[in-house]
């Protein structure tokens, strides 16, 4: 062991320090300000445990925290499902400069407004909107589209799907080729390759892909209030709401809490799952 | 190590029990030897030897775990590699992308605080040594691999240094280009009177070059010697089976007849000359190697043991082929011999020949 | 081709990345197309083409605040995080030490935190350190969010370098200081300045951090989620539609820079 030199702290401390002072001490904070209490409108600190009784006895709390499991199960689920072809088609049948081009159009949603997005979809999907107007062009709708659970999965879906199909695109490219062609070799059919040569092969970057789905959905606001209706409320909009109303902070910040907690439970789970062992 | 050969002038460079240790693991375990001044020195070994570890010591861009470092008469050891001027010619050769190739020679003069306009005289005087002078404001990436060896080579002596290290500078060239550079070299360094270590997996680049050559096999050194030393007289199984034509074998010396003895092998009894052998006695167990030329095939005269092996395959080495035999212990045997001399021979994969050797072409192994 | 390639599957593969792309596209072509709408709300028929909305926010004055501090937030932030981030790559790409997980995960983890969780726990800190309600406040956010995004970008460019190369530069005289200045960053200079702009179209966009953290100066994301809560106004097309164009220039141009930065890869 040697003693680190000044040339190393100085270009690996500044970092170290800015991600500690303003991204683990700001979420440690929200550890403790879940103790205080709030009176007149002023947050005091405390020890008091009421904030989590509060939040944690209260059925709102738990409709939405069912609410958003579901909705975000459901977005990393559908979300997978669209992009595998899509990507599965990407990383084997395109050419390579093709793939190039396609890669780079995927990386300029990343770059747009979500929320600017989600107004375009508004205009979309509302009763009068865009697709509804055509639809009643072939006689038939119209369909209340805006405000409704399917207004938010679509939403969930415009924002996880770019990611998905490059997440997915990057671990395709991983598996072996020479295992594809000999599972052809093999008399293994094409739907059958996909899924005992080239799922398995790719299962971890796949995995992670949709963990990624689920942790944007899981905390996503925009989607459900914009184009879901906002009521009834997901977590997020439930932190929002209580930070709105009286200044409860301590009880955003358990919601916020649990919302982590849940988080890393999932995405520890789903990364153990990710590198099991095959036949262990 | 009291084997080796003394250095042929005063040395430039001393190891003293250098010990490298990376953790758990010991990539060079006591080096002790001297680089002479002016020398060609090869560093010679097998991947994971320790022979590149040695020379990154050299450099100061490892310290040893244990002993020291002499260079030009200072100990070295902890000293940092931008305080030393030992410049390393690269296996990747690692060209900087971003200069042109003026500026890659310049880069020590640089780092050295020399003056603009004396650092591109002193460059193009090196450029026009390495006859790439019309090069030097081309990019790394327009370069040809022996043009960009060149100019790694000027980047390296552009500082006239005492000593030029050489990490398997070579060993991404073609075979013409290979023997061309090394012809380069050669010249180079004799022209220049300064010491070479020269780090090589390759036996045929570091005994056409060096003037000396150390054999290291899993962070030991084996053998210091000039080639033809090693050559003739392995010192130990490692170095005969590293050089790769020998036959090894090992027996009980049974009689000693002024410098005839015999050996009682697995095999039956053999006569070998060991006249220059260190002391062994009646009783000892001693290890023997024949060359595969020196290896004859077909009947025995009187008196002299032969071996009976059946053939395993062929492979065509040249003007001459190599005949890989087992015997029935399952004992490997090769013999060389030219494609004349075999052609009256069945080589038919399990049909059995005889063989035999001359006493004198025997050489007993003094390291086992 | 081979036996293997059925031609109706491929076309229909092919076809389903389009679907794919045009999904992810509509919205943002809508809102190109609305903003050069004359309709408030617009559907099937389309009105007729103008400019009105891009005049109204022209004529702005609050709009045009709102820009002013998003460009200059966003350069700051932008070297910072360049700054940062690329101290973050190196040493990771040099150094392994006892807790380098740690450090890692401190460093990447910011991402994948949920904007709302983030926005709070910074707002309720740095209002508690006074620090709350500024354009500081906004930068210091930007800077966690951003600064894993220049590492990444930065760590890929030195996995592209020959590891001997920092070596070499030391064994011919240079000390580590002046083998960063000479090799290092030379070397890592287009990822420096695709790091730069990419972090600067990030900043742009993280709004939801800056609604929470910010009082008084608006960026102009904050500007848009105003113009949501309150009456819906088609101006956020052209803002939306004048952002996104700045972005894509600065991907753009981070983009060029890469590729011709791996073509003269040795």
């Amino acid at each position: 062991m040697t003693r680190p030199s000044l040339y190393s702290l100085t270009l690996a401390l500044p970092l170290l320090i800015w991600q500690l002072a303003f991204f683990a001490v700001p979420l440690i904070f929200l550890i403790a300000i879940s103790f205080w209490t709030v009176r007149n409108f002023q947050m005091m600190p405390d020890l008091n445990f009421g904030n989590w009784e509060r939040i944690l006895m209260r059925g709102i709390f738990w409709d939405a925290y069912l609410r958003t499991a579901i909705l975000a199960t459901a977005s990393a689920v559908l979300t997978s499902a669209i992009a595998f072809p899509a990507a599965y088609a990407i990383s084997f049948k395109l050419s390579e400069r093709v793939k190039q081009w396609v890669i780079f159009v995927l990386i300029i949603p990343f770059f747009t407004s979500y929320l600017v997005r989600i107004y375009a979809l508004q205009v979309f999907l509302s009763d009068e909107g865009i697709i509804n107007a055509a639809l009643w062009m072939l006689g038939i709708g119209p369909f209340g589209m805006l405000n409704t659970t399917f207004g938010t999965l679509v939403g969930m879906v415009t924002l996880c799907l770019p990611l998905v199909i490059l997440l997915q695109v990057f671990s395709l490219n991983f598996v072996n080729r020479d295992l594809v062609e000999a599972a052809h070799n093999l008399r293994c059919g094409r739907l059958r390759t996909v899924g005992s040569v080239i799922v398995p092969s790719a299962r971890v970057g796949l995995v992670i892909a949709a963990l990624f789905a689920f942790i944007l959905s899981f905390g996503d606001f925009v989607s459900p209030l914009y184009l879901g209706g906002g009521n009834p409320p997901t977590l997020s909009i439930l932190i929002t709401d209580i930070t709105k109303s009286g200044q409860q902070w301590p009880r955003a910040a358990v919601v916020a809490l649990m919302m982590i907690g849940t988080l890393l439970t999932v995405a520890f789970a789903a990364i153990t799952y990710a590198y099991k062992e095959r036949g262990k | 190590m009291n084997m080796q050969t003394p250095v042929k002038s005063e040395a430039i460079v001393r190891l003293e029990g250098v010990v490298k240790r990376f953790g758990e693991f010991t990539a060079v375990e006591r080096a002790d030897f001297e680089i002479g001044r002016g020398e060609f020195l090869a560093i010679m070994g097998s991947s994971g030897c320790g022979k590149t570890t040695t020379l990154r010591m050299l450099a100061g861009l490892e310290d040893p775990s244990e002993g020291n470092i002499y260079l030009d008469g200072e100990r070295v050891n902890g000293k940092a590699t931008w305080d030393r001027d030992t410049p390393m010619v690269w296996q990747s050769l690692a060209l900087f992308p971003f200069l042109t190739v003026q500026e890659n020679v310049e880069f020590s003069l640089k780092m050295r605080g020399v003056g603009k306009v004396e650092r591109a005289q002193r460059a193009r005087k090196w450029l026009d040594k390495m006859q790439i002078l019309e090069f030097a404001d081309r990019n790394i990436s327009q370069l040809s691999g022996g043009q960009r060896q060149r100019v790694a080579l000027a980047r390296a002596l552009v500082t006239e240094p005492k000593i030029l290290l050489l990490d398997e500078p070579l060993s991404a060239l073609d075979a013409h280009l290979k023997v061309r550079m090394q012809a380069v070299l050669s010249n180079l360094q004799k022209d220049l009177g300064i010491t070479f270590v020269y780090v090589t997996h390759s036996m045929s680049e570091a005994f056409s070059m060096a003037d000396r050559v150390v054999i290291m096999s899993r962070g030991k050194i084996e053998q210091i010697g000039t080639p033809q030393e090693i050559y003739h007289a392995p010192r130990n199984r490692f170095v005969a089976e590293f050089l790769g034509s020998a036959n090894i074998f090992t027996g009980k010396l049974v009689e000693k007849a002024g410098d005839l003895w015999q050996v009682e092998t697995a095999h039956g009894r053999f006569a070998i000359k060991a006249p220059q052998t260190p002391a062994k006695s009646v009783g000892d167990t001693l290890s023997f190697v024949v060359s595969a030329e020196k290896m004859q095939i077909g009947a025995v005269g009187a008196g002299v043991t032969g071996i009976r092996a059946r053939v395993v395959g062929e492979e065509f080495v040249g003007a001459s082929a190599v005949v890989f035999l087992e015997t029935e212990s399952g004992e490997e045997l090769k013999v060389q011999k030219s494609h004349g001399e075999l052609a009256s021979v069945d080589l038919h994969s399990g049909s059995t020949l005889t063989l035999h050797w001359e006493p004198e072409a025997c050489h007993v192994l003094p390291g086992e | 081709m081979t036996g293997n390639d059925n031609r109706l599957i491929n076309a229909g593969l092919k076809l389903h990345i389009a679907v794919c792309v045009i999904f992810i596209f509509a919205p943002i072509l809508g809102s190109f197309v609305f903003s050069l709408n004359s309709d408030r709300f617009p559907s099937l028929p389309l009105g007729h083409f103008s400019t009105e909305w891009y005049r109204l926010i022209w004529e702005d004055p609050f709009v045009w605040a709102g820009f002013f501090n998003t460009v200059i937030v966003g350069l700051i932030v932008a070297v910072i995080a360049t700054l940062l981030g690329f101290g973050g790559a190196y040493t990771d790409y040099r150094y392994n030490f006892f807790g380098k997980n740690v450090y890692l995960a401190l460093a990447l983890l910011p991402p994948t935190i949920p904007v709302v969780i983030m926005g709070l726990a910074m707002l309720a800190f740095l209002s508690r350190v006074n620090l709350s309600g500024s354009a500081i406040s906004i930068i210091i956010a930007h800077g966690v969010m951003c600064s894993p995004f220049a590492m990444a970008i930065i760590r890929l460019r030195l996995s592209q370098m020959d590891p001997d190369l920092e070596a070499a530069a030391w064994n011919l005289g240079g000390n580590e200081w002046a083998t960063l200045r000479h090799v290092i960053i030379p070397f890592t200079k287009p990822a420096l300045f695709a790091a730069l702009f990419i972090t600067m179209a990030v900043s742009f966009d993280e709004f939801a951090v800056a609604w929470f953290v910010s009082g008084l100066n608006e960026t102009l994301p904050v500007k848009i989620l105003g113009f949501l809560q309150g009456q819906v106004s088609p101006r956020i097309n052209a803002i939306g539609s004048l952002a996104f164009l700045s972005s894509i220039t600065l991907i753009i141009l981070a983009q060029m820079l890469l590729r011709n930065s791996t073509k003269d890869k040795s």
